[in-house]
């Protein structure tokens, strides 16, 4: 399964759409940062609020994304984590200190668009 | 979401009501059934008897009377009371005629029977069957105790399973009052476009804990906010199970994008807190009320 990246402005979006296996978890995110890279995008949204169920392979895979877009120049900001995996990330330790997160798509491109941070 | 939240949660161990436990806890053996069943051959016309003495005696008091609305109800529930009775000396105890004794019981909870009206209505039964019993088998009274002892263990297991229903009856209202009570004491409260406010009054215990995280994440989805304003000046104090579940709720709100201002943190429920080792990012506290308020607009950018 294939992310989408959409090209918003100075943003790209993905939408995650379903949840991926580890493999298509680092493809997502090599291409992710080869077009933010190729566009210099100045923000990134990935939207997660299809996903029921978030794992620590992939909370850490996000944590690494965000990381490494950050050092390209690009502020990622993950969107739409749903209350239930929220609470079940939290329980497995999964505290997500490190990426920035707003409600949904809307609330994470605006967060982009007037420089509003979480912290 | 609450099972996630309350999976951690230890359930009771159900074995030390399963049915073999009990008929052990009763003493309850193949021995006893097969005595009861001795008296197949006279049951019929001792059923008759007893329940017919059985309904006279009740029927004098207004209270049981108030039970039945006609003569014919009367009749019904003596045809039941037959097959009970016919049931109890046919001796089969196994899960079908556990659930048929847990129905019974069921329906005299429903019917507002009181512990004291059964347990009274049933040594009446016994004392009945026992007088019937001496009368039918006088040449044998050695035989007929026996049957009568076996026949009480019988019944005594029929009184525990209609009790518990009782019981059971009571439980699940006490949890459903419980759940509704705690549903109502966590309000989530729209201040303006993306703040929630969640006054949180009285004791938290773990149930409300859960309630309340469930409340607020769900509110947050639902009102789009990016701020929730959670003022726990009403708890005097938290334990460190329902600290860490606070902690835990709040870290998950950021996850979901929204900054959480805790307002009113008494000295006892800040030192919880603190021995909790708390000290995340992502949680910001307030004096009181109107200065997490102020806080929580900052964010906005208001």
């Amino acid at each position: 399964m294939t992310v989408p990246i959409l090209r918003q402005g100075k943003h790209l979006i993905a939408s995650v759409q379903a949840s991926l296996s580890d493999r298509e978890m680092d493809a997502f995110k090599s291409r992710l940062l080869a077009e933010a890279r190729r566009v210099n995008a100045s923000g990134a949204v990935i939207d997660v609020s299809v996903l029921d169920v978030l794992d620590s392979f992939g909370t850490r895979m996000l944590g690494e994304l965000v990381i490494a877009l950050r050092l390209c120049g690009t502020r990622g900001i993950i969107v739409g984590i749903q209350p239930e995996v929220a609470f079940a990330m939290v329980m497995l330790g999964m505290h997500g200190q490190q990426f920035e997160t707003a409600l949904d798509l809307d609330a994470g491109l605006a967060m982009l668009a007037h420089e509003v941070t979480l912290r | 979401m609450n099972e996630i939240i309350s999976r951690s949660k230890l359930r009771a161990d159900p074995g030390e009501n399963a049915p073999h436990n009990v008929l052990a806890w009763f003493d309850l053996t193949d021995t006893d059934t097969q005595q009861a069943a001795q008296l197949g051959p006279i049951s019929g016309q001792v059923a008759e008897e007893i329940i017919n003495r059985f309904y006279d005696h009740i029927l004098r008091f207004d209270s049981a009377a108030r039970q039945f609305s006609s003569d014919k109800q009367i009749e019904r529930v003596k045809a039941a009371q037959k097959r009970y009775f016919i049931e109890l000396i046919a001796g089969r105890i196994d899960d079908v005629y556990i659930a048929e004794r847990r129905r019974i019981g069921r329906i005299h909870e429903a019917a507002g029977i009181t512990p004291t009206l059964y347990i009274g209505s049933y040594a009446y039964y016994l004392h009945q069957l026992g007088l019937s019993i001496c009368e039918k088998m006088a040449d044998d009274p050695e035989t007929a105790f026996k049957l009568y002892l076996s026949l009480q263990k019988i019944a005594h297991f029929d009184m525990a399973l209609a009790l518990e229903t009782y019981v059971e009856a009571r439980e699940a209202k006490i949890e459903t009052q419980q759940r509704e009570m705690s549903e109502l004491s966590t309000p989530v409260l729209k201040l303006r476009e993306g703040l929630i406010l969640i006054p949180v009054v009285g004791e938290l215990d773990e149930s409300r804990a859960h309630t309340l995280t469930v409340a607020l994440l769900a509110g947050i989805r639902d009102t789009r906010a990016r701020v929730v304003v959670l003022d726990i000046t009403g708890v005097s104090f938290v334990d460190s199970a329902v600290a860490n579940h606070l902690i835990q709720t709040v870290l998950a709100a950021r996850l979901m994008g929204a900054k959480s201002v805790m307002t009113g943190v008494s000295p006892a429920v800040a030192q919880s807190l603190v021995r909790l080792g708390v000290s995340v990012g992502g949680l910001y506290t307030a004096g009181d009320l109107e200065s997490g308020i102020r806080e929580a607009e900052k964010t906005l950018g208001l």
